[in-house]
């Protein structure tokens, strides 16, 4: 993502200026190439921003990478170099492994489905005439929920383990009986709490999206394919899915990268109290992370693990991007 | 347009609509029918649709009982976001602004740098972040919490998008009257960004509202608790009053349902953005 | 988005900014504390988990504020922690804010080997004697103790006497008969059985203890010997028979279940018993976790918590002086904290033959128990050391592989961490 983007700003700023010139609007005739105040005001603008995101992002991980080269119990100072210890530590930990197997397989479930009835909301919602915005409304309205709350209906009310939960209330009409949804692993019921608590929070802000793509479809082509007597399922694929290129994939991004931090909802709906969730039938590598460094304090294998997850991601970042070809088409 | 859906008839999508729209208000109501119930009826495999009583005491006891840190809680939560909304906003909006029209040697390299922190995604980066934060005594501050969460390059792309397609024929006249590079910014550019800086305003709120990961790594004593974390801490805790429960799920997701009733328009067009240039 | 919107001013964004941070700040009131700091030189923050009976926490602000009528220039500060409370005291002992005084749950030598915890053998005194050796010898760390214990907690299984008379059971003395006992009450809408809501609970180290197995011996861990590898997987027969309630809206030290008539038998804690008694009358009876068969032994947990002094803090000495006030010389409040709110057994000898309410019934029937067969977790037993044992029983219990060979991996892997403690 960001060698296009720099190459198209330069590209951008050279096109149609002679090189001498100094870049930048119209005005730039009567300045000199950099002066100390322009040089003030960019610096007084970006500085905070710059500043801020060095700060936290690469200092941050810069630390955090020499703490994960330490034993770093109970401290976050350096100084007992282990070498690559925490990272064999980490990568032989069964727990660790699981967790990442176990996020790709949310991951690989959560994000096409999400994709579709999204996708499906939209084109609904799109098709309303009257009373569009309440619809909508209601689609949208469970993205002010924090994960937190839902959690707590889900837990407590909805999948609540005992006869009077409402899941099991409502198999209970069929005679079926009442089941632990949160802790049966056989088959893995949680899914289904997991997954519809997800989509209920998130579809409604990737409807907008889709909303928005939609809306940006010409009406000429629309008429063209009515006219070539494209309908259905044939011209969805063939005409409105082409045309919602750019939006499918920003949104693909977005859930790959929300699924693979999950951490809100596993948390709630899995830690009890005291007992935390280390006998939780799915962890993320994120709980397994918070459990490392905030339960066990061991910061250095708690860092060498935020270390290879940021890898994991970046590099998936690169490859979507080679091949989707993603940020190029910005400016 | 014609799509899919055209294919049902409109009677079949009304009520397929009607049904997905109850399907998503559901939690609500049982948010709200259990925040107004008593334990009893709450664990009564007796359905009741509507309490026959309604016990609105389960609100008042939330904020007289010291032990939950409640009125604290949200108080915190309203400090934090209402600080991370517009704070991160602007700062966000003057790096755009920086970043599109002003030309200086080195930009570009500032600017891939910028970007290039859009591949590290925050929360995974917890540990590392409370390391720093945590040497720097941030831990159980409010600061702590605020001060990470003000620095969103994603904003700084949007921003610059929206400058560098900003008409230049009006700061040029700007500059007529003799207005330098922060004049022009804060007289000129910054005005004429209300729509996005209300968008992408709106949407920090919300995210700062329910962050849940970070306040939780850094807010471990109960005076500096946001809403979420004392929500959540009373769902994990060792005794459960659960119409209690609910009720502060109410009173948690209230200023932000509200918020988008009012500002949903701010909202989706926020949404559209982030996506579109995403 | 375009500039051509009808805008919204710059001032009216930043105005109504304002306002949020103005209401908040309204909004923000004082945290309830206890002591009263007026005139105090130094303020001590004490740090508790939430103990779940009521009362508990007004009690320990009262005796906060005793302690500063008995000590005018130290005003203490109560600081209640419910939730994750390991999680919550680990990180807040990295930062300036500490707590002086802190409570925890299962003694760890690895914070006292880290530094994190003060060596407190001068506050003992004389009263030295009146604690168990087996307190004495938890919180032992290279020759010095590093904590007091407050009160033990003993862990023990509770059913109803009503409901297994009905269904013709008598209690329960091997592993089989319980087993069998939890099917026998499961019926369609109720579970015979509530052990916690992952299904495991402390059952994973009570079946090795009771199969004549153990957690750690003398630095080694042996969780993956042969009779304990027997007796976990024998757990995941009640898994199979469906008998255990899961995902019931509190854990096993809450007693609601049993209270709610939702279960008959749940592995609960002393302290529960007095809500126990309020509900239920005289139908409840207590049991150790029977043998895993012949040759086995019953075993209850003996849990409880201690008070430490953070080493690094700022007021070591004025830390210290309360934690002797309270929990060495203040035997009154001892008793008062036993057995007014919850039951616990006060780890003083003199201040439990004193505990009246302690000693009828079944709380007295408990404490006989538990001086039998009573066991606590070695102080080696800390999060990085258990977490591969729960997550191996938790992997037995649902099939997904050998007892014997997950354990062993198990064991490997916590005997790594158990010597990172010595570093």
């Amino acid at each position: 993502m960001n060698a296009p983007t720099s190459d198209t700003t330069e590209r951008s700023e050279r096109a149609g200026r002679p090189a001498a010139t100094p870049r930048g609007p119209a005005p730039a005739r009567r300045r000199r190439p950099a002066d100390l105040r322009t040089w003030g005001a960019f610096a007084l603008l970006t500085a905070p921003m710059l500043i801020g995101l060095g700060i936290f992002k690469y200092v941050a991980i810069g630390w955090s990478f020499l703490l994960s080269l330490s034993n770093a119990h109970g401290t976050i100072a350096l100084g007992q170099w282990v070498g690559l210890d925490n990272y064999r530590q980490l990568l032989s930990d069964d727990t660790f492994r699981s967790s990442l197997g176990k996020i790709l397989l949310f991951t690989v479930f959560i994000v096409p489905v999400t994709f579709v009835v999204s996708l499906g909301l939209a084109l609904l919602v799109n098709r309303v005439r009257r009373g569009r915005a309440v619809v909508r409304t209601a689609f949208l309205i469970p993205t002010a929920v924090s994960y937190v709350a839902a959690s707590l209906v889900w837990k407590m009310c909805l999948f609540n383990g005992l006869p009077a939960g409402i899941a099991n209330m409502v198999g209970g009409w069929f005679g079926m009986d009442s089941v632990p949804w949160l802790q049966t692993t056989d088959p893995p019921l949680y899914w289904i709490v997991l997954v519809t608590l997800r989509l209920w929070l998130q579809v409604g802000f990737y409807m907008v999206l889709f909303l928005a793509g939609l809306q940006a479809i010409p009406k000429e082509i629309d008429e063209a394919a009515a006219l070539d007597g494209a309908t259905g399922f044939r011209k969805l694929m063939r005409i409105t899915l082409p045309m919602l290129r750019n939006t499918s994939v920003a949104v693909l991004m977005l859930q790959f990268i929300a699924a693979f931090q999950a951490f809100d909802e596993f948390y709630n709906l899995f830690s009890s109290g005291l007992s935390g969730t280390a006998t939780a039938p799915v962890q993320t590598p994120l709980v397994y992370l918070y459990n490392t460094s905030m339960g066990s304090q061991n910061y250095g294998l708690g860092s060498a693990g935020a270390f290879v997850l940021t890898a994991l991601i970046v590099a998936v970042t690169l490859i979507q991007g080679r091949l989707t070809g993603f940020g190029k088409g910005e400016e | 347009m014609t799509t899919l859906f055209k294919r049902l008839r409109p009677g079949a999508r009304g009520l397929l609509v009607g049904v997905l729209t109850v399907l998503f208000l559901t939690p609500f109501y049982l948010m709200l029918r259990n925040a107004l119930m008593d334990t009893k009826g709450l664990t009564s495999p007796e359905w009741t649709w509507w309490p026959a009583q309604m016990h609105w005491e389960n609100f008042t006891a939330l904020f007289s009982d010291p032990t939950l840190h409640m009125g604290q809680a949200l108080g915190n939560s309203l400090l934090i976001a209402g600080i991370t909304a517009p704070l991160s906003t602007l700062l966000a909006s003057a790096a755009g602004y920086a970043f599109a029209r002003i030309p200086v040697p080195g930009r570009g390299a500032l600017l891939a740098l910028v970007i290039a922190t859009l591949m590290i995604p925050g929360s995974v980066t917890f540990v590392p972040t409370f390391v720093v934060v945590g040497s720097m005594g941030g831990v159980n501050t409010l600061w702590g919490v605020i001060v990470p969460g003000l620095f969103n390059p994603f904003a700084v792309l949007l921003f610059r998008n929206f400058y560098l397609q900003f008409p230049a024929e009006i700061e040029e006249a700007g500059r007529l009257d003799g207005l330098g590079w922060l004049g022009l910014y804060r007289r000129i550019a910054l005005p004429s960004s209300g729509a996005m800086l209300a968008s992408l305003g709106a949407l920090a709120f919300i995210d700062s509202w329910n962050a849940f990961l970070w306040p939780l790594v850094i807010g471990q004593d109960p005076s500096s608790w946001t809403a979420q974390i004392a929500l959540s801490t009373f769902l994990t805790s060792q005794t459960i009053n659960l119409p209690g429960l609910f009720a502060g799920a109410v009173v948690t997701i209230a200023p932000l349902v509200a918020m988008f009733l009012i500002a949903q328009r701010y909202i989706v067009e926020g949404i559209a953005t982030t996506g579109l240039k995403g | 988005m375009s500039a051509h919107r009808p805008q919204l001013s710059r001032r009216g964004f930043l105005g109504g900014s304002l306002l949020f941070v103005a209401g908040a700040a309204v909004g923000c009131s004082t945290s309830p504390t206890g002591g009263d700091s007026s005139g105090a030189k130094t303020t001590l923050n004490v740090w508790s988990h939430a103990y779940g009976e009521a009362g508990t926490q007004q009690a320990l602000t009262r005796y906060a504020e005793a302690f500063t009528k008995a000590n005018p220039d130290i005003a203490v500060k109560v600081t209640w922690t419910p939730g994750d409370y390991g999680a919550k005291l680990n990180s807040a002992l990295l930062t300036d804010g500490a707590p002086d005084v802190f409570e925890i749950g299962d003694f760890s030598q690895a914070m006292a080997r880290r530094g994190q915890l003060a060596a407190l053998d001068d506050v003992y005194g004389s009263a030295k004697s009146d604690f168990s050796q087996g307190n004495l010898d938890y919180m032992t760390v290279d020759g010095k103790l590093y904590g007091v214990k407050m009160i033990d907690d003993v862990m023990m299984l509770y059913y109803r006497k009503s409901a297994l008379a009905k269904a013709g059971i008598n209690p329960p003395t091997t592993f089989d008969e319980l087993a069998a006992a939890a099917k026998a009450l499961t019926t369609k809408n109720t579970k015979g059985l509530f052990v916690g809501n992952d299904g495991l609970g402390d059952t994973p180290a009570l079946a090795v203890l009771s199969n004549g197995g153990d957690l750690v011996t003398n630095g080694k861990v042996v969780f993956d010997s042969p009779q304990a590898a027997e007796a976990v997987a024998a757990l995941k027969r009640l898994a199979d028979d469906q008998s255990l309630l899961l995902g019931f809206t509190t854990d096993w030290w809450d007693p609601s279940a049993l209270i709610q008539n939702v279960v008959p038998m749940q592995w609960c804690g002393l302290w529960a018993m007095p809500a126990i008694k309020t509900a239920l009358g005289d139908d409840f009876g207590v049991l150790p976790w029977p043998a895993f068969k012949a040759g086995g032994s019953p075993v209850l947990r003996v849990g409880g918590w201690t008070a430490c002094v953070n080493a690094k803090g700022k007021h070591v000495d004025a830390a210290k002086k309360f934690v002797q006030w309270l929990w060495v010389d203040q035997t009154d409040l001892q008793k008062d904290w036993s057995e007014s709110y919850g039951f616990h057994v006060p780890p003083r000898a003199s201040v439990a033959a004193a505990a009246d309410k302690l000693a009828q019934g079944a709380a007295k029937e408990t404490v006989e128990l538990a001086a039998k067969y009573g066991k606590h977790n070695p102080n080696t037993w800390d999060s990085e050391v258990s977490t591969p044992f729960s997550a191996a029983a938790k992997k037995i219990v649902s099939g997904q592989g050998d007892a014997a060979q997950l354990l062993s991996d198990a064991a490997k892997q916590a005997q790594t961490a158990l010597d990172k403690q010595h570093t």
